[in-house]
This record gives C-alpha cells, sequence and structure tokens, in this order.
C-alpha cells in the first residue's frame, strides 16, 4: 500500500496541510483550511478506497501534530474530526472525481458536488468536534463562532447543544470552501503525478 | 533525557491537564512543568510568553462570552440555576489554566531539545521505520512548499499579478498563488521521485541514517516518567 510515490503524496498533502493551515491561522482568517491536503489526498488516492483512507488519515494526523507542535498546541485534540472528514472524503466526496477533472469544466455538476459534499464534511466535522471544543475549550475557541456559541447559550441552550448548534451553522461554510480548493488543486494536478499513486500491476 | 522519554511525560503530563477539574490539581501540574522547564538549563520565558500569547485571546473570547454575555457557568445552566457571574468567571479561569499548561508542555519539551535538528530528533525515536521516514519526508517538503510559495509570490507581483498588500486583485487572483504553489511541489515530488532519489540512492540513506540504534529511555527519563505519572495520579485523586 505505501509505496514511494504514495510516501511522497502524503507527505506533500502534510505538509500543504500544515503551511496553508498555519497561513490561515497566523493572519486570524475566520476560517481554519487546514484540511484541504487530507481531502486532496483521498481524491489523489481515489479509486483504491482502502488507500485513500489510510493514507489521507496519516497526512492529517502528521500535520495536526506538526501544527500542534509549531503554531496551535490544541489541534491534535480534533483527530478524531480528521479521522470523519477522511471517511466522508473517500467514501464520498472521492466519488465525484470524474467531474472534479471534466474538460471542459461543467459548473454547474462541479459547483453543485463541491457544495453537496463540502456540506456533508462540515456537517459530520462539527458533530464530532462538538465534544472535544466542549471539554477542552468551554465551547469558547477564539474565533467569531464563539459569539455563535454565545447567542445559543443566552438562549437558554446547555453547552454541548450550543456548541453543537455553532459548529453547524459556520462548519460547512469552512469545508465547503475547503472542498473546493481541494478539488480545484485536484484538477490541476499533472495526470503523471496521479498516474504514479496507482497500485502497481503485475506483470503479464 | 531521550525524545521517548520526553514524548511520554509530555503525554502524561497533558493528560494530567486533561483530567484535572480544579486549581490546586492544575497548580501542581504547572509547578512540575516549571521543574521540567528549568532542568533543561536554558530561559523559560519565552515558552512562558509563548504559550501565554496562545492561551491570552483566547482567554479574552471566554471572558467576553462567559461573563460579558452569558453571565453564568455551564453546570449553573445545566441546572437551570439564575447562575453568577463570579461562578463564570472561575470556570473561564480554570479552562484558560489547563490550556496553558497544555501549551507550556509542548515548549517544555522544546526546551530540552533546542540545540537539536530534527532529522537528529526522529532519528533518536522509538517508533515504526515508515512513520519516522514519513515524518522526515513531510518536514523536508514543508520547507520546499516554503521555498515555493516565497517564489510563486515574488513572481505573480512582478508579473503585476498580485500586490504586496491587501487588495482586490489578490482576493480576484490569490487562486493563482495556491496553484502555481501546488504544480511547483507537484513538479519538485516527480522530479525527486522518479529521477534524483532513485540516482543518488536517497531513500535507502535515509533508511540508513534513520535506523540507527538509539537508547530508547535514559535514567532521566524514568524519574521524570515518574514525575509526570505522579501529576495523573494527583490529577484523578483530587477530582
Amino acid at each position: 500500500m505505501f509505496t514511494t510515490p504514495r510516501l511522497v503524496a502524503i507527505a506533500l498533502c502534510a505538509a500543504l496541510n500544515f503551511a496553508v493551515g498555519n497561513v490561515v491561522y497566523l493572519v486570524k482568517l475566520p476560517i481554519y483550511l487546514d484540511s484541504i491536503g487530507t481531502i486532496l489526498c483521498a481524491l489523489l488516492l481515489f479509486p483504491d478506497r482502502m488507500a485513500a483512507i489510510c493514507c489521507a488519515f496519516i497526512a492529517g494526523f502528521i500535520g495536526v501534530i506538526l501544527s500542534g507542535l509549531v503554531i496551535n498546541p490544541f489541534l491534535p485534540w480534533f483527530t478524531f474530526s480528521v479521522l470523519a472528514i477522511v471517511l466522508v472524503s473517500a467514501l464520498l466526496t472521492a466519488n465525484a472525481t470524474d467531474t472534479f477533472r471534466a474538460q471542459p469544466l461543467q459548473p454547474l455538476p462541479f459547483f453543485g458536488k463541491v457544495v453537496i459534499y463540502g456540506i456533508i464534511t462540515g456537517i459530520v466535522s462539527a458533530i464530532i468536534s462538538a465534544p472535544v471544543v466542549v471539554y477542552l475549550f468551554g465551547g469558547v475557541t477564539g474565533s467569531g463562532s464563539a459569539f455563535v456559541v454565545a447567542f445559543f447559550l443566552k438562549t437558554g441552550e446547555r453547552l454541548l447543544e450550543a456548541t453543537l448548534y455553532a459548529g453547524l451553522t459556520t462548519e460547512p461554510v469552512d469545508k465547503t470552501l475547503q472542498v473546493l480548493v481541494a478539488a480545484l488543486l485536484y484538477r490541476a494536478t499533472p495526470r503523471e503525478f496521479i498516474a504514479m499513486l496507482r497500485p502497481a500491476q503485475p506483470a503479464t | 533525557m531521550t525524545p521517548n522519554g520526553a514524548i511520554a511525560f509530555g503525554l502524561l503530563v497533558i493528560a494530567a491537564a486533561v483530567v484535572a477539574r480544579d486549581v490546586m490539581s492544575l497548580a501542581v501540574i504547572l509547578a512540575i512543568l516549571l521543574t521540567f522547564a528549568l532542568a533543561s538549563r536554558r530561559s523559560i520565558l519565552p515558552a512562558l510568553l509563548w504559550s501565554a500569547g496562545i492561551v491570552l485571546p483566547l482567554a479574552a473570547f471566554m471572558a467576553l462570552v462567559w461573563v460579558g454575555i452569558v453571565g453564568r457557568a455551564p453546570h449553573e445552566i445545566a441546572a437551570g440555576a439564575e447562575g453568577s457571574r463570579a461562578a463564570a468567571v472561575a470556570y473561564a479561569a480554570l479552562v484558560c489554566l489547563r490550556l496553558f499548561a497544555i501549551a507550556f508542555a509542548i515548549q517544555a519539551l522544546f526546551l530540552h531539545f533546542a540545540g537539536w535538528t530534527p532529522l537528529a530528533f526522529v532519528r533518536a525515536l522509538t517508533a515504526p521505520p515508515i512513520a519516522k521516514k514519513l515524518l522526515v519526508l513531510t518536514l523536508s517538503l514543508i520547507e520546499t512548499i516554503l521555498h515555493a510559495i516565497d517564489r510563486a509570490r515574488t513572481a505573480l507581483i512582478a508579473g503585476g499579478i498580485i500586490t504586496r498588500r491587501f487588495s482586490w486583485r489578490n482576493l480576484r487572483h490569490g487562486w493563482l498563488l495556491v496553484q502555481t504553489v501546488w504544480l511547483t511541489v507537484v513538479v519538485i515530488a516527480i522530479g525527486r521521485t522518479r529521477d534524483k532519489w532513485p540516482i543518488e540512492g536517497t531513500l535507502a540513506r535515509l533508511d540508513g541514517t534513520l535506523h540507527a540504534a538509539a537508547p530508547r529511555l535514559a535514567i532521566a527519563d524514568l524519574a521524570w516518567g515518574a514525575a509526570g505519572l505522579a501529576c495523573l495520579i494527583a490529577a484523578i485523586g483530587l477530582r
């Protein structure tokens, strides 16, 4: 499963997660964009779903560990969110690889699938992240979503519900953007690189 | 101290900080972390400032949300009680102290290995060879991506496509920068994987370097491991 080109792809996607996530974190944008490499890794390794799940998870895990060591020490707590994003990407989003690479670009199917898969990824990610946000951060993570949490708390919701609702309002937007960037990068990736990631065929 | 022992100590202390339910437990954990940081014989001020810099914005948000807007603690909301701002302050302080302990634990670990290169650190780890190889490749490609960002940004600014400062043009054409960086690193990766590494035997040399025998644990690791375990037990016992 772990051929040299696949190891390079994992490292490349982990490095992409680290670089983009850190740029976004440092310029304090109200979004995360730290899973683009994870989603892209799943797209690159499709249709080998098992390899897509394993490699994308490793890429995401290395990304959060390195970012956790260098920039944001609380990121590794979201490892289960990474796993959830990987599963959605490998089992759902990757089904659209043909649409993502179609020549010429067909805007309606392309953006339609990006939005649908982005929203699904966001909902799943919000559900998995909510307990971590509640337990570790007390529901407030220092982003704009804190005010959404405050709004729901003020209306009488309990902390877990308030955090979950806040996640459900903000995560789909962030994850749709991430799926869009991943799909565009997948579209721009040379065919030669994708061919290198296919499993070696036995000689006949 | 070896990297294995440092990571084990760090994980134990972080687990203790997460389990801790009151200020007393967190104070014990922070005291042990301070001792650990001082044992590195380096200045701990930058580590303290970095950790505070990470937690202060969160503390400001928490104070605003819990004390300013909500005005009561989560357990009071759950119980349907009217609650008080004092309870909200205590809750926010506890969460911030826990986050500070986690951030400082990582910085204290860095202090012990400040003179090490990333390759030397990864080499001394007891981990599957493929995991060590992946870590080294990722660190190398992060450098490649950062160089690619620099080069692509300069080229696009010189071409008048994006600007140095924030502008609408950057918003419109920022995507070109992302695409250029990605294509640059992919082409570099293809070149290395297909031509450069096989000719130079890079991966075989890397395997040889990473397989070199290293001590798994030292005496100091056991002592700090016991201290970390004591933190965890104290945090669980004081719940």
